[in-house]
Protein backbone atom coordinates (compact mmCIF):
# COMPACT_ATOMS: atom_id res chain seq x y z
CA UNK A 1 0.00 0.00 0.00
CA UNK A 2 1.16 3.61 -0.81
CA UNK A 3 1.43 5.87 2.47
CA UNK A 4 1.52 9.31 3.43
CA UNK A 5 3.03 9.70 6.89
CA UNK A 6 1.94 12.91 8.84
CA UNK A 7 5.25 13.98 10.51
CA UNK A 8 6.00 16.61 12.88
CA UNK A 9 9.99 15.73 12.88
CA UNK A 10 8.97 14.46 16.87
CA UNK A 11 10.11 11.02 18.11
CA UNK A 12 5.96 9.65 17.86
CA UNK A 13 5.36 10.67 14.02
CA UNK A 14 9.25 9.14 13.15
CA UNK A 15 8.02 5.70 15.51
CA UNK A 16 4.75 5.71 13.61
CA UNK A 17 6.84 6.10 9.84
CA UNK A 18 9.22 3.17 10.99
CA UNK A 19 6.16 0.59 11.84
CA UNK A 20 4.60 1.19 8.55
CA UNK A 21 8.09 1.31 6.73
CA UNK A 22 8.34 -2.59 6.96
CA UNK A 23 5.58 -3.59 4.87
CA UNK A 24 4.65 -0.48 3.02
CA UNK A 25 5.79 1.93 0.60
CA UNK A 26 6.02 5.73 2.29
CA UNK A 27 5.42 7.87 -0.90
CA UNK A 28 5.84 10.99 1.68
CA UNK A 29 5.76 12.86 4.69
CA UNK A 30 2.86 15.42 5.67
CA UNK A 31 3.96 18.33 7.62
CA UNK A 32 1.84 21.54 8.77
CA UNK A 33 3.67 24.51 9.69
CA UNK A 34 1.42 25.85 12.23
CA UNK A 35 1.39 29.88 12.89
CA UNK A 36 0.04 29.06 16.40
CA UNK A 37 2.47 27.76 19.07
CA UNK A 38 0.28 26.00 21.04
CA UNK A 39 -1.97 24.33 18.22
CA UNK A 40 -4.60 21.79 18.78
CA UNK A 41 -3.35 19.15 16.14
CA UNK A 42 0.36 20.15 14.99
CA UNK A 43 3.23 19.45 16.86
CA UNK A 44 5.22 23.05 16.43
CA UNK A 45 8.82 23.17 18.18
CA UNK A 46 11.55 22.89 14.77
CA UNK A 47 8.50 22.09 11.71
CA UNK A 48 10.80 23.93 9.65
CA UNK A 49 13.75 21.64 10.21
CA UNK A 50 11.11 18.78 9.09
CA UNK A 51 12.69 19.15 5.65
CA UNK A 52 16.18 18.06 6.14
CA UNK A 53 14.87 15.30 8.03
CA UNK A 54 12.97 14.37 4.90
CA UNK A 55 15.83 14.97 2.83
CA UNK A 56 17.76 12.36 5.60
CA UNK A 57 15.50 9.86 5.19
CA UNK A 58 15.26 10.48 1.08
CA UNK A 59 11.57 10.61 1.34
CA UNK A 60 9.38 12.93 -0.51
CA UNK A 61 8.32 15.64 1.67
CA UNK A 62 4.58 18.09 1.32
CA UNK A 63 4.81 20.92 3.96
CA UNK A 64 2.09 23.53 4.26
CA UNK A 65 1.06 26.15 6.77
CA UNK A 66 -2.07 25.88 8.85
CA UNK A 67 -3.62 28.83 10.58
CA UNK A 68 -3.48 26.72 14.03
CA UNK A 69 -7.06 28.05 15.09
CA UNK A 70 -9.16 25.05 16.15
CA UNK A 71 -11.02 23.20 13.50
CA UNK A 72 -9.96 25.43 10.96
CA UNK A 73 -6.37 23.31 10.95
CA UNK A 74 -8.26 20.49 9.94
CA UNK A 75 -9.33 22.25 7.05
CA UNK A 76 -5.15 22.54 5.94
CA UNK A 77 -5.07 18.98 6.85
CA UNK A 78 -7.34 17.69 4.55
CA UNK A 79 -6.26 20.04 1.37
CA UNK A 80 -2.47 18.74 2.20
CA UNK A 81 -3.95 14.98 2.34
CA UNK A 82 -5.73 15.49 -0.53
CA UNK A 83 -2.26 17.16 -2.24
CA UNK A 84 -0.59 13.97 -1.42
CA UNK A 85 -3.23 11.96 -3.26
CA UNK A 86 -3.22 13.68 -6.51
CA UNK A 87 0.40 13.67 -6.43
CA UNK A 88 1.64 10.19 -5.21
CA UNK A 89 -2.31 8.02 -5.24
CA UNK A 90 -1.77 7.28 -1.46
CA UNK A 91 -3.91 5.12 -0.16
CA UNK A 92 -3.53 5.75 3.81
CA UNK A 93 -2.71 7.92 6.13
CA UNK A 94 0.09 6.68 8.92
CA UNK A 95 -0.14 8.88 12.16
CA UNK A 96 1.88 9.01 15.50
CA UNK A 97 -1.60 8.95 17.64
CA UNK A 98 -0.71 7.72 21.24
CA UNK A 99 -3.69 8.63 23.24
CA UNK A 100 -5.88 11.88 21.84
CA UNK A 101 -9.00 10.83 20.72
CA UNK A 102 -9.67 14.30 19.63
CA UNK A 103 -6.41 13.83 17.32
CA UNK A 104 -7.24 10.60 16.09
CA UNK A 105 -10.94 11.37 15.71
CA UNK A 106 -10.42 14.40 13.50
CA UNK A 107 -8.12 12.49 11.18
CA UNK A 108 -10.06 9.13 11.31
CA UNK A 109 -13.18 11.30 9.89
CA UNK A 110 -10.73 13.03 7.01
CA UNK A 111 -9.40 9.68 6.32
CA UNK A 112 -12.82 8.36 5.87
CA UNK A 113 -14.49 11.05 4.01
CA UNK A 114 -11.51 10.49 1.45
CA UNK A 115 -11.67 7.11 1.11
CA UNK A 116 -8.06 6.58 2.81
CA UNK A 117 -6.72 3.72 5.61
CA UNK A 118 -5.89 5.50 8.43
CA UNK A 119 -3.08 3.53 10.54
CA UNK A 120 -2.23 4.38 13.96
CA UNK A 121 0.58 2.11 15.12
CA UNK A 122 1.26 3.80 18.63
CA UNK A 123 -1.92 3.86 19.13
CA UNK A 124 -2.58 3.32 23.37
CA UNK A 125 0.92 2.38 23.46
CA UNK A 126 2.10 2.88 27.02
CA UNK A 127 4.48 5.64 27.33
CA UNK A 128 6.97 3.57 28.79
CA UNK A 129 6.98 1.67 26.41
CA UNK A 130 7.01 3.71 23.72
CA UNK A 131 10.30 5.34 25.37
CA UNK A 132 11.84 1.83 25.25
CA UNK A 133 10.93 1.13 22.29
CA UNK A 134 13.26 4.79 21.10
CA UNK A 135 15.56 3.53 22.96
CA UNK A 136 16.05 0.13 21.62
CA UNK A 137 15.67 1.29 17.92
CA UNK A 138 18.25 3.30 18.44
CA UNK A 139 16.23 6.65 17.87
CA UNK A 140 18.45 9.44 18.48
CA UNK A 141 16.81 12.50 19.65
CA UNK A 142 16.17 15.50 21.59
CA UNK A 143 13.63 17.57 23.66
CA UNK A 144 12.66 21.08 21.87
CA UNK A 145 9.90 21.59 23.72
CA UNK A 146 8.74 21.61 27.51
CA UNK A 147 5.60 22.79 29.09
CA UNK A 148 5.10 21.62 32.66
CA UNK A 149 6.61 22.00 35.70
CA UNK A 150 9.63 20.67 37.34
CA UNK A 151 10.80 21.36 33.73
CA UNK A 152 14.01 23.49 33.74
CA UNK A 153 15.91 24.43 30.54
CA UNK A 154 18.36 22.03 31.03
CA UNK A 155 15.54 20.06 29.82
CA UNK A 156 15.85 21.75 26.35
CA UNK A 157 18.23 20.16 23.78
CA UNK A 158 18.68 17.43 26.30
CA UNK A 159 19.39 13.82 23.95
CA UNK A 160 16.44 11.19 24.46
CA UNK A 161 19.09 8.52 26.03
CA UNK A 162 18.65 5.86 28.73
CA UNK A 163 19.42 8.41 31.44
CA UNK A 164 16.94 11.18 30.09
CA UNK A 165 14.16 8.37 30.12
CA UNK A 166 15.12 7.05 33.46
CA UNK A 167 14.92 10.73 34.79
CA UNK A 168 11.51 11.15 32.97
CA UNK A 169 9.53 7.82 34.47
CA UNK A 170 10.92 9.09 37.48
CA UNK A 171 9.00 12.64 37.11
CA UNK A 172 5.72 10.64 35.95
CA UNK A 173 4.59 9.89 39.71
CA UNK A 174 6.07 13.18 41.45
CA UNK A 175 4.50 15.35 38.98
CA UNK A 176 1.94 13.24 37.19
CA UNK A 177 3.45 14.53 34.16
CA UNK A 178 3.08 11.89 30.71
CA UNK A 179 6.95 10.30 30.78
CA UNK A 180 6.45 10.41 26.65
CA UNK A 181 4.79 13.94 26.95
CA UNK A 182 1.19 12.52 25.66
CA UNK A 183 -0.23 15.16 26.72
CA UNK A 184 2.30 18.05 25.43
CA UNK A 185 5.16 18.46 28.20
CA UNK A 186 7.70 17.50 26.13
CA UNK A 187 8.34 18.10 22.48
CA UNK A 188 10.82 16.25 20.52
CA UNK A 189 13.18 16.38 17.35
CA UNK A 190 14.83 13.39 15.58
CA UNK A 191 18.54 13.55 14.72
CA UNK A 192 19.47 10.17 13.63
CA UNK A 193 17.43 6.82 13.29
CA UNK A 194 17.46 3.75 11.28
CA UNK A 195 15.85 5.56 8.14
CA UNK A 196 18.17 8.20 8.27
CA UNK A 197 20.91 7.92 5.14
CA UNK A 198 22.52 10.65 7.31
CA UNK A 199 21.98 12.27 10.54
CA UNK A 200 21.07 16.39 11.49
CA UNK A 201 23.26 18.21 13.35
CA UNK A 202 22.36 21.18 14.81
CA UNK A 203 24.92 23.72 14.54
CA UNK A 204 23.48 26.79 15.87
CA UNK A 205 20.31 26.92 18.37
CA UNK A 206 18.88 29.57 21.11
CA UNK A 207 17.12 28.14 24.28
CA UNK A 208 13.59 29.96 25.07
CA UNK A 209 12.20 29.58 28.32
CA UNK A 210 10.01 31.00 31.39
CA UNK A 211 8.35 29.31 34.42
CA UNK A 212 8.63 25.95 33.21
CA UNK A 213 7.72 26.62 29.52
CA UNK A 214 10.20 26.74 26.52
CA UNK A 215 11.10 25.66 23.22
CA UNK A 216 14.81 25.24 21.73
CA UNK A 217 14.41 27.23 18.48
CA UNK A 218 17.07 25.51 15.93
CA UNK A 219 18.46 28.37 13.89
CA UNK A 220 21.43 26.21 11.59
CA UNK A 221 21.41 22.42 11.10
CA UNK A 222 22.70 20.27 8.63
CA UNK A 223 23.42 16.91 7.57
CA UNK A 224 26.36 14.83 7.65
CA UNK B 1 -6.92 -19.52 31.67
CA UNK B 2 -5.85 -19.30 28.09
CA UNK B 3 -7.11 -16.65 25.94
CA UNK B 4 -7.82 -16.49 22.78
CA UNK B 5 -7.60 -13.15 20.70
CA UNK B 6 -8.16 -13.34 17.12
CA UNK B 7 -7.47 -10.37 14.73
CA UNK B 8 -9.94 -9.64 11.70
CA UNK B 9 -6.81 -7.18 10.10
CA UNK B 10 -6.32 -7.54 6.90
CA UNK B 11 -2.98 -5.13 7.19
CA UNK B 12 -0.56 -6.67 9.77
CA UNK B 13 0.18 -2.88 10.26
CA UNK B 14 -3.19 -2.55 11.80
CA UNK B 15 -2.63 -5.11 14.36
CA UNK B 16 -0.86 -3.13 16.49
CA UNK B 17 -4.16 -0.50 16.96
CA UNK B 18 -6.58 -3.11 17.08
CA UNK B 19 -4.87 -6.08 18.58
CA UNK B 20 -2.45 -5.43 20.57
CA UNK B 21 -4.02 -2.99 23.27
CA UNK B 22 -6.35 -5.79 23.77
CA UNK B 23 -3.42 -8.23 24.09
CA UNK B 24 -2.09 -5.62 26.77
CA UNK B 25 -5.67 -5.59 28.94
CA UNK B 26 -5.51 -9.33 29.00
CA UNK B 27 -1.93 -9.69 29.79
CA UNK B 28 1.04 -11.84 28.39
CA UNK B 29 1.04 -14.64 30.34
CA UNK B 30 -2.48 -16.17 29.63
CA UNK B 31 -3.15 -15.53 26.07
CA UNK B 32 -2.64 -16.73 22.49
CA UNK B 33 -2.96 -14.29 19.38
CA UNK B 34 -4.34 -16.11 15.99
CA UNK B 35 -5.06 -14.09 12.55
CA UNK B 36 -8.39 -15.72 11.78
CA UNK B 37 -7.43 -17.12 8.97
CA UNK B 38 -5.33 -19.16 11.36
CA UNK B 39 -7.62 -20.54 13.42
CA UNK B 40 -9.26 -24.20 12.67
CA UNK B 41 -12.59 -26.03 14.99
CA UNK B 42 -10.20 -27.93 16.47
CA UNK B 43 -6.94 -25.47 17.28
CA UNK B 44 -9.72 -22.96 19.26
CA UNK B 45 -10.82 -25.77 21.69
CA UNK B 46 -8.18 -25.62 24.23
CA UNK B 47 -9.19 -21.78 24.78
CA UNK B 48 -11.67 -20.51 27.77
CA UNK B 49 -12.81 -17.45 26.22
CA UNK B 50 -12.29 -16.05 22.77
CA UNK B 51 -11.76 -11.97 22.33
CA UNK B 52 -12.31 -11.24 18.54
CA UNK B 53 -10.68 -8.10 17.96
CA UNK B 54 -11.97 -5.00 15.26
CA UNK B 55 -9.84 -3.63 12.50
CA UNK B 56 -9.43 -0.13 10.63
CA UNK B 57 -12.62 1.47 9.41
CA UNK B 58 -11.70 0.72 5.44
CA UNK B 59 -11.43 -3.03 6.42
CA UNK B 60 -14.09 -5.03 4.96
CA UNK B 61 -11.79 -8.45 4.67
CA UNK B 62 -13.56 -10.39 6.82
CA UNK B 63 -17.60 -9.92 5.52
CA UNK B 64 -16.20 -12.02 3.03
CA UNK B 65 -15.17 -15.34 5.38
CA UNK B 66 -18.15 -15.05 7.45
CA UNK B 67 -18.56 -18.90 6.07
CA UNK B 68 -14.90 -19.13 7.68
CA UNK B 69 -16.39 -17.99 10.88
CA UNK B 70 -19.33 -19.45 10.71
CA UNK B 71 -17.20 -22.85 10.65
CA UNK B 72 -14.77 -22.53 13.21
CA UNK B 73 -16.97 -20.57 15.97
CA UNK B 74 -20.58 -22.62 15.32
CA UNK B 75 -19.52 -25.10 17.98
CA UNK B 76 -17.58 -23.34 20.50
CA UNK B 77 -19.59 -23.38 24.00
CA UNK B 78 -17.27 -21.00 26.03
CA UNK B 79 -17.70 -17.24 26.15
CA UNK B 80 -17.01 -15.01 23.21
CA UNK B 81 -16.67 -11.25 23.08
CA UNK B 82 -16.78 -9.24 19.75
CA UNK B 83 -15.65 -6.30 19.25
CA UNK B 84 -17.09 -3.71 16.64
CA UNK B 85 -16.11 -6.12 12.96
CA UNK B 86 -16.07 -8.61 16.10
CA UNK B 87 -19.61 -8.26 17.20
CA UNK B 88 -20.59 -7.87 13.16
CA UNK B 89 -19.24 -11.19 12.70
CA UNK B 90 -21.00 -13.10 15.37
CA UNK B 91 -24.38 -11.53 14.35
CA UNK B 92 -23.93 -12.30 11.17
CA UNK B 93 -22.99 -16.02 11.78
CA UNK B 94 -26.31 -16.53 13.48
CA UNK B 95 -28.23 -15.06 11.40
CA UNK B 96 -28.53 -11.46 11.95
CA UNK B 97 -27.53 -9.13 9.61
CA UNK B 98 -24.63 -6.24 9.46
CA UNK B 99 -26.25 -2.88 8.28
CA UNK B 100 -24.66 0.68 7.30
CA UNK B 101 -23.64 2.84 10.68
CA UNK B 102 -21.49 5.66 10.62
CA UNK B 103 -19.41 6.19 14.10
CA UNK B 104 -16.37 8.19 14.47
CA UNK B 105 -15.03 9.19 18.25
CA UNK B 106 -16.98 9.48 21.65
CA UNK B 107 -20.41 8.22 22.08
CA UNK B 108 -23.11 7.90 24.97
CA UNK B 109 -24.09 4.90 26.11
CA UNK B 110 -27.01 3.67 27.74
CA UNK B 111 -26.92 0.61 29.85
CA UNK B 112 -30.42 -1.00 29.21
CA UNK B 113 -30.60 -4.32 31.22
CA UNK B 114 -28.58 -5.66 33.88
CA UNK B 115 -25.03 -7.55 32.58
CA UNK B 116 -22.03 -8.88 33.25
CA UNK B 117 -20.35 -6.30 30.80
CA UNK B 118 -21.21 -2.95 31.94
CA UNK B 119 -23.74 -0.45 33.58
CA UNK B 120 -25.34 2.91 33.81
CA UNK B 121 -24.54 5.76 31.43
CA UNK B 122 -20.83 5.54 30.16
CA UNK B 123 -19.04 7.18 26.98
CA UNK B 124 -16.91 4.61 24.60
CA UNK B 125 -15.08 4.99 21.73
CA UNK B 126 -16.35 4.18 18.29
CA UNK B 127 -14.57 3.98 14.70
CA UNK B 128 -17.13 2.11 12.21
CA UNK B 129 -18.76 2.04 9.14
CA UNK B 130 -21.49 -0.29 9.70
CA UNK B 131 -22.94 -2.39 12.85
CA UNK B 132 -25.65 -4.68 13.54
CA UNK B 133 -29.56 -4.28 13.40
CA UNK B 134 -33.18 -5.59 13.89
CA UNK B 135 -31.41 -8.47 16.30
CA UNK B 136 -33.36 -11.70 16.46
CA UNK B 137 -30.76 -14.16 17.85
CA UNK B 138 -29.17 -11.48 20.33
CA UNK B 139 -30.77 -9.48 22.83
CA UNK B 140 -29.75 -5.55 23.01
CA UNK B 141 -27.99 -4.81 26.53
CA UNK B 142 -26.94 -1.59 25.29
CA UNK B 143 -27.10 1.49 22.84
CA UNK B 144 -26.48 4.60 21.75
CA UNK B 145 -28.32 7.28 20.04
CA UNK B 146 -27.92 6.19 16.84
CA UNK B 147 -26.92 2.44 17.14
CA UNK B 148 -26.59 -1.25 19.13
CA UNK B 149 -23.54 -0.74 21.41
CA UNK B 150 -23.37 -4.23 23.75
CA UNK B 151 -25.48 -7.19 23.15
CA UNK B 152 -25.77 -10.76 24.09
CA UNK B 153 -27.05 -13.92 22.50
CA UNK B 154 -29.91 -15.07 23.61
CA UNK B 155 -28.99 -18.63 25.04
CA UNK B 156 -25.03 -18.60 24.54
CA UNK B 157 -22.10 -16.67 26.55
CA UNK B 158 -22.16 -14.55 23.50
CA UNK B 159 -21.32 -10.85 23.75
CA UNK B 160 -20.29 -8.42 21.08
CA UNK B 161 -19.65 -4.36 21.93
CA UNK B 162 -19.52 -2.19 18.80
CA UNK B 163 -17.00 0.14 20.11
CA UNK B 164 -13.31 -0.05 21.18
CA UNK B 165 -13.23 -1.25 24.89
CA UNK B 166 -9.87 -0.87 24.87
CA UNK B 167 -10.04 2.71 24.86
CA UNK B 168 -10.95 4.25 28.02
CA UNK B 169 -13.18 1.53 28.90
CA UNK B 170 -10.77 -1.65 29.93
CA UNK B 171 -13.17 -2.32 32.40
CA UNK B 172 -15.23 -4.01 29.98
CA UNK B 173 -12.59 -6.14 28.61
CA UNK B 174 -11.94 -7.16 32.09
CA UNK B 175 -15.68 -8.08 33.26
CA UNK B 176 -16.07 -10.40 30.48
CA UNK B 177 -12.61 -11.81 31.34
CA UNK B 178 -13.73 -12.38 34.97
CA UNK B 179 -17.41 -14.41 33.43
Amino acid sequence: MKLAVLFSGGKDSYLALQYASVDHKISCLLTLESEKEDSWMFHTPAIEWTKLQAKAMKIDHLISKTSGVKEEELDDLGSIIESSISKYSIEGIVTGALASVYQSTRIQKICNDLGLWCFNPLWQMPQKQLLQELLSNKVESIITGIAAEPFDDTWLGRCIDSECVDDLMSLESRYRINPAGEGGEIESFVLNAPLFHKSVRIIESKKYYSNFSGRLEIKKALLI
Amino acid sequence: MTILIISTCSEKLSEREFVTPISKIVGAANQKILHYTECTEQNIFEFEKILICGTSLQDNSYQKDIDKFKMILTNFEKPILGICSGMQILCTIFGDKIIKNLEIGMVDIETLEKNSLCKGNFQAYSIHNNSVGNLVHFTILAQSETSIQVIKHKTKNIFGVSFHPEVRNESIIENFLSI
